[in-house]
């Protein structure tokens, strides 16, 4: 029977901790030198603190008495007194063993039982009783050698250890309220920390929603983002085609997809979404009715999608959050994104559509103009494009390159106030019919003016004859001082006009021309320029004139109907 | 898993005094790198951010900029002028917008600046690379 004792296991039960573990053992320490002990019970009135290195005499004598369970219903001794000290909700000191006081005290969180306090000291009657004797005896000690243990323990009245109970019990549960306290803390500074993220995510991909970047860019920035702030597997978009430059729907992260998932997805996806108009949860994908085929790569998937004015642009997809389910978080989260994203995607189509009709209208206008003369049939958009190559030879800026281009579209729009007989003349021109030619630059540059967009553009117009020794015009300029742009157009016009049929001469072969271009380097071109052009090489020239020339079937077209009329 | 362990151990040597006068900054901040494994201790202002920093001594310092009674830009003056102190590298938190001279960071051993809000993920891996850095 006393092996049962020793040996019954309290921990093993249900444990309910009432108190941590750190704050106890500060606790137990005071109480230690004067001479208590204490421990905790759980709700089923078991063991699962005490203090072990409060002596032997509590360790030998006390502990095994406060383990002891009955053996046959499995019942703490404690359990009776304890659930009566529920119910009057108070504290109660009692003479637990002989020689022996022990006070209890409910322990509560939130109105809830958390288990029992207990404090347990030598009373005042031991070594007077003879009952001590007898619980030796069941607990195999020799009770001399246990007086001896408890002689230097002070012992205590029935109140004074009330009291003591009763300032441990206002120390424990603010402990266990501070405690509380701490890990909602820590909780809220967790949530938090996920604001700040959503925060400077969402941060992060307004400001990256420059028109000018391109849609593939923007959104495979604003899918690594999402994919670490929200802990995805796979963060992807999928775009209306008819919208958005046939974008192929993308998957970006760690969970890799075979591309015909990808767009049997964002099939269906764009169909649902198109309807619903509203976030899409799947929990559960190798058991959902309709994306159970999706099970094999995916168990879960978000997906919200991008719209303006009910009218759905695309979508952003989310699979495999990272251990658990996708909520309510997740879903106004990417929907924010999915907010931000579509304002992107509104302006970039305002962009192209605004981009497109300029571009448009500047092409009309230069058609305009070269059906003017037969032979300079597309002169304009291949000087266009030679100024194009020759600037991106030179190094200059993307932004820069386009604007060559399109000056170059328009150099030679002040033609169109010069005579046609004047344009179409066979024979050497006149002095006044060449002053005439010579106004085209300024005709030009006055035609455009009007247009604030393009101001940019105007030098490459007025001084695309400019010569880099001083002897062009209109301004006679020379050297650096004349605009890059005109710089540039003067070498691209010059060597178109020697590769075209004129009135009076057949073609010049390209080899020819580039031989006539070197030669006027440094009186008629810039030397810097001029090396640049001639890096292009007369393979690219020749690939980049053939394009051109399937190009401008429209406007051989164009002529003929006017010729024709 | 071990791999995490490992890392959370290697930086449990390395301690690192946070200063914000905001306190929900420094509760994330705090977590964000106790959850890494550093060691954290936090200042409420700058001076009591210039007396931990002499008792403690920090691998590392993360400092907001507005902060009463010294500014974190003031605060970093001070420790360089302590050779005891004069190590310490410093993460500086400011103001979206907000721009130090350049030859105010790096002669106060401001390493690296971030704007608020920042993201608590890229502060951590801020702290990392400085630390690397330093050992490096």
């Amino acid at each position: 029977m006393s092996h049962s004792i020793l040996t019954a296991s309290p921990l093993s039960t249900t444990q309910t901790l009432c108190a941590p573990s750190g704050v106890l053992e500060a606790v137990a320490t005071r109480l230690r030198s004067g001479g208590v002990m204490l421990a905790t019970l759980n709700t089923e009135a078991r063991v699962v603190f005490h203090d072990a290195a409060a002596g032997t005499f509590f360790q030998r004598y006390v502990v095994p008495m406060l383990q002891w369970a009955d053996p046959t219903s499995g019942q703490s001794t404690l359990a009776e007194r304890v659930g009566r000290l529920d119910a009057s909700n108070g504290v109660c000191v009692w003479d637990f063993i002989p020689g022996v006081l022990v006070a209890a005290a409910g322990l509560k969180h939130r109105k809830q039982s958390t288990g029992t306090l207990l404090l347990a000291c030598k009373s005042s009657s031991f070594g007077k009783t003879e009952d001590v004797m007898r619980v030796c005896g069941r607990l195999a000690l020799d009770a001399t050698w246990l007086k001896h243990q408890a002689d230097p323990l002070p012992s205590y009245a029935e109140d004074a250890l009330q009291r003591q109970l009763g300032l441990v019990n206002g120390m424990v549960q603010d402990q266990v309220r501070m405690g509380g306290l701490e890990s909602e803390l820590e909780s809220l500074s967790g949530q938090l920390a996920n604001t700040y993220e959503e925060l400077t995510l969402i941060y992060q991909i307004s400001s990256g929603m420059r028109i000018n970047r391109r849609a593939a860019d923007f959104f495979k920035q604003a899918c690594l983002d999402v994919l670490e702030v929200m802990g995805v597997e796979g963060m992807g978009v999928a775009l209306h085609a008819e919208n958005f430059h046939r974008q192929e729907p993308v998957i970006y992260g760690p969970l890799g997809l075979p591309p015909g998932v990808i767009h049997r997805l964002s099939e269906q996806l764009m169909t649902e979404l198109t309807q619903r108009k509203s976030v899409l949860l799947v929990n559960d994908l190798p058991h959902d009715k309709n994306y159970s085929w999706l099970g094999e790569f995916a168990k879960t998937l978000i997906a919200v999608p991008l719209q303006r004015q009910d009218q759905v642009l695309g979508c952003l997809f989310g699979l495999n959050k990272n251990g658990g389910e996708f909520d309510s978080a997740d879903s106004k989260l990417l929907n924010s994104i999915a907010n931000e994203s579509a304002i992107y995607i509104e302006n970039a189509m305002l962009f192209d559509d605004v981009h497109g009709l300029m571009m448009g209208l500047l092409h009309s206008l230069t058609s305009a103009v070269d059906a003017k003369d037969a032979y300079t049939c597309g002169h304009s958009e291949r000087v266009a494009l030679l100024s194009r190559h020759l600037a991106q030879e030179a190094g200059l800026s993307d932004h820069q390159v386009e604007r060559v281009y399109m000056a170059g579209l328009l150099h030679d729009v002040g033609k169109i106030g010069v005579p046609e007989e004047v344009l179409r003349k066979t024979g050497r021109l006149t002095p006044e019919e060449f002053e005439q030619m010579k106004k085209h630059p300024e005709v030009g540059a006055r035609i455009l003016r009007d247009i604030k967009q393009i101001a940019d553009i105007i030098p490459g117009v007025l001084h695309h004859h400019e010569r880099f020794d001083g002897k062009g015009y209109p301004s006679a300029l020379s050297g650096q001082d004349i605009p890059i742009m005109g710089r540039i157009i003067c070498l691209a016009d010059s060597f178109d006009a020697m590769t075209s049929n004129r009135t009076y001469r057949k073609a010049l072969p390209l080899e020819v021309a580039l031989t006539e271009i070197r030669r006027c380097s440094g009186t008629q071109f810039d030397p810097a320029l001029t090396e640049a052009f001639l890096r292009i090489g007369v393979d690219r020239f020749r690939d980049l004139l053939t394009v051109h020339q399937e190009q401008s079937k429209r406007l051989i077209d164009l002529q003929q109907l006017i010729r024709g009329a | 898993m071990s791999d995490e362990t490992s890392i959370k151990e290697a930086n449990g040597s390395k301690k690192i005094l946070v200063a914000d006068d905001e306190s929900h900054i420094l509760h994330v901040v705090s977590l964000k790198l106790r959850n890494a494994g550093y060691q954290v201790v936090t200042a409420r202002d700058g001076q009591e951010a210039f007396d931990l920093a002499n008792a403690e001594h920090p691998d590392l310092l993360i400092t907001d900029y507005h902060m009463p009674q010294l500014s974190g830009l003031e605060l970093c003056q001070k420790l360089k002028a302590d050779a005891s102190t004069a190590n310490i590298p410093a993460i500086m938190l400011t103001a979206r917008g907000y721009h130090l001279e350049p030859s105010d960071t790096t002669q106060n051993g401001i390493l690296r600046m971030l704007s608020k809000p920042f993201s608590p993920r890229q502060l951590l891996a801020t702290v990392q690379e400085v630390l690397l850095e330093r050992a490096a």
